[in-house]
């Protein structure tokens, strides 16, 4: 068994900062390495925003993107998933009425869990209804159009999308904003990032929807997670600098190594 | 063992998944490639598992909006066109694979995507166009230093890319050209890396299950 070509360096890499999170992860547990989040407006703002859907009596609408739990943007789903644990938690505590809605039938099942489970947590196990976490349609606009009639049906006060959208991002940033509600969302698709800082009042940029569930559950293991992405990007940053200024002084070693 | 069998199949699958791409040749002991591992085993499971997922999501849509009608809950009419469709739909796609031959039940079946299905995500696309312009007004308002800059660039890059712009003033399209390709570009390479390295990190954390919230928390 060997390595396909082209993939060497990245396997390489990819074991070096697996190494590198874990050790993190690890001295972060046993309380060695000591991590604090900056301050992220946006994750602060989900408290005030489900506060006010509860003063109102109105529902929150919190929508985990349109991926799967399979292919390169999952992990924005299971990013979604972790913040939606603590919006459930919220919302029991506030006796809020909340509306998951669902585009991939492999996310429902998750999310039913998820809701289930925190309202579970929080004690209040009847605030679990079969309306709380909705299917709507595995087809990208029916899925937008449901979203919109509920928004409308509703008139939902709090909106919170976290997680991988497309076209359908300002679509649901618009109807929510139309309908009055304080909206908070945050992706890591690049192309939809303008859509949201356009039309919500909160905006998670890339990798901040990582962070969600480390900051807003202040575990040690996510903490140590989050921070050993900082030593990686510095290491990235540092490498980038100086291929930089190797390919400037005409040597590629560095250009050869990264495609090896 | 409710929380480890899953975590113990999210490990094994997600590495096999993840060497699957990048390796050539058989796993010494099992002697098959991670590649077979997939198609063999693990892509059929995915349909099955997709599967069960899909019916689950159904038997909900239709449990809530058969409600909605049988308790005449406002809005029903909307809940009964839904599960009308949605049933319609069922037979429709049934009979196409009961006869894929027959040129009438494809032709029929391809009218329905053509003249419904397409038209409505059509319609629904086609909204995004009005919603990007009042979202461009109410973000372009110059309420703040960060809105003030958002405005005079986002006005450059519409002149730079307009004719008018090199007719108003030559450097409008030169100007355009640098602020997407150099403060832009910069920007949204800063935005991949970091969330590339934080999808990276989560994955890691799945993996190796120290995230556990999708199965409904520690």
């Amino acid at each position: 068994m060997e390595l396909v070509p082209g993939n060497i360096f990245g396997v390489w890499a990819m074991v070096v900062v697996s190494i590198c999170v874990l050790l993190v992860v690890y001295l972060t547990k046993e309380g060695k390495f000591l991590v604090k989040l900056r301050r992220i407006a946006g994750l602060e703002a989900i408290e005030e925003a489900i506060g006010r859907a509860t003063e109102m009596g109105k529902p929150v609408h919190f929508s985990p993107g349109i991926a799967d739990v399979t292919g390169d943007t999952a992990p924005q789903t299971f990013a979604a998933l972790e913040v939606l644990t603590y919006v459930t938690t919220l919302s029991a505590k506030y006796n809020a009425e909340l509306i998951v809605t669902i585009r991939m039938p492999n996310v429902f099942p998750l999310a039913q869990e998820v809701v289930r489970q925190g309202y579970l947590a929080a004690g209040k196990p009847d605030l679990f209804q079969e309306e709380t976490v909705r299917f709507l349609s595995s087809e990208q606009f029916a899925y937008i159009a449901g979203v919109l009639g509920i928004f409308t049906r509703q008139r939902v006060a709090a909106n919170l999308m976290i997680g991988a959208f497309w076209a359908e991002s300002l679509l649901m940033a618009e109807g929510g904003s139309q309908v009055g509600a304080i909206q908070v969302a945050g992706t890591a698709n690049m192309h939809q990032i303008p859509f949201f800082v356009a039309a919500c009042d909160y905006t998670l940029i890339g990798e901040e929807i990582y962070a969600g569930g480390a900051y807003l559950s202040q575990d040690k293991v996510r903490l140590g997670s989050i921070a050993s992405q900082d030593y990686v990007k510095f290491a990235l940053m540092a490498s980038i600098l100086v291929g930089a200024v190797m390919m400037t002084a005409g040597n590629d070693w560095l250009r050869v190594l990264f495609v090896k | 063992m409710r929380r480890e069998i899953p975590l113990l199949i999210t490990f094994l699958v997600g590495i096999i998944f993840l060497f699957g791409p990048i390796t050539t040749g058989n796993i010494p002991v099992l002697e098959m490639s991670f590649r077979q591992i997939v198609s063999t085993y693990l892509s059929p499971w995915t349909t099955i598992i997709t599967a069960f997922a899909i019916g689950l999501a159904s038997i909900n849509l239709l449990r809530l909006h058969g409600s909605y009608v049988a308790r005449k809950r406002s809005g029903w009419i909307n809940s009964a066109a839904l599960v009308i469709s949605m049933l319609f739909f069922t037979v429709a796609r049934i009979i196409r694979e009961l006869r894929p031959t027959d040129p009438e039940v494809v032709a029929f079946y391809g009218r329905i995507f053509d003249n419904i299905a397409a038209p409505l995500s059509g319609a629904m696309f086609a909204i995004l166009a009005f919603y990007i312009a009042s979202a461009s007004y109410r973000a372009f308002r110059a309420r703040s230093l960060e809105a003030s800059v958002l405005l005079v660039a986002a006005i450059i890059v519409m002149l730079g890319a307009a004719p008018v712009g090199a007719l108003i003033w030559d450097y409008f399209p030169s100007l355009q050209r640098w602020l997407l390709a150099v403060p832009n570009t910069a920007g949204q390479r800063a935005i991949i890396i970091g969330a590339a390295i934080g999808g990276f990190a989560t994955s890691l954390r799945i993996l190796f299950g120290l995230e556990r919230g999708y199965l409904g928390g520690d």
